[in-house]
């Protein structure tokens, strides 16, 4: 059965959305921080792949691109002990309150 | 590890439905095309995916398809092309007369 990512040739996908937007200062940071990381050693782009291919279907649908990068960094960094879920919506709850 | 093919090769994509990650997309699965380069060996990132060291490393082939072989009902000319990269375990040989 086909994934979610793997759309290539499908006829049921409708059209290609070819609009543009301007980079946001959240998407370069999303970019950075996962560059980082590989840099690092900490994860590979293999990992973040399947990561990214590992989201909910309707999650994966509805997330931009640096959306689904920023969940499947958060994802791997769980996944190896590096960061709790917990610790993550701490800090997310704090930033919200500034 | 030894490429198993080489340049004009004819080759058929395995149909397998493997879980997880794969760098191998849906629609040329079970297509045939041909080699065009063998573009060398590396570590498997279907392994590397999950954090694995990725070995035995394995050759990795530029492929060619003919859209008309890929599409129904394509439009274009028969002599468009489509290449992907593959990995070696995604292959197996196919009869010159398949495509």
């Amino acid at each position: 059965m086909t994934r979610v990512h793997d759309l290539g040739g499908s006829s049921d996908a409708g059209p290609i959305d070819r609009s543009q937007h301007d980079i946001e200062d959240w998407e370069r940071l999303a970019d950075a921080v996962t560059i980082v990381l590989d840099k690092k050693g900490v994860k590979t782009t293999d990992e973040h792949r399947r990561a990214i291919e590992s989201l909910a279907p309707e999650l994966y649908e509805k997330l931009g691109y640096y959306e689904r990068w920023i969940a499947a960094t958060e994802l791997l960094l769980v996944e190896k002990g590096i960061l709790t879920p917990k610790e993550i919506d701490a800090k997310a709850t704090e930033l919200e309150e500034i | 590890m030894a490429a198993r093919f080489g340049p004009g090769d004819p080759v058929l994509v395995r149909a397998a439905e493997k879980p997880g990650h794969v760098r191998t997309p849906e629609y040329v699965k079970g297509k045939t095309g041909r080699v065009e380069e063998v573009l060398g060996v590396f570590e498997d990132p279907e392994i590397l995916a999950y954090g694995g060291s990725g070995p035995p490393e394995e050759p990795l082939y530029k492929v060619s398809f003919r859209q008309i072989d890929l599409w129904e009902g394509y439009a274009g000319s028969a002599n468009d092309a489509l290449y992907v990269d593959i990995y070696e375990h995604w292959l197996e040989p196919a009869r010159e007369e398949a495509r």
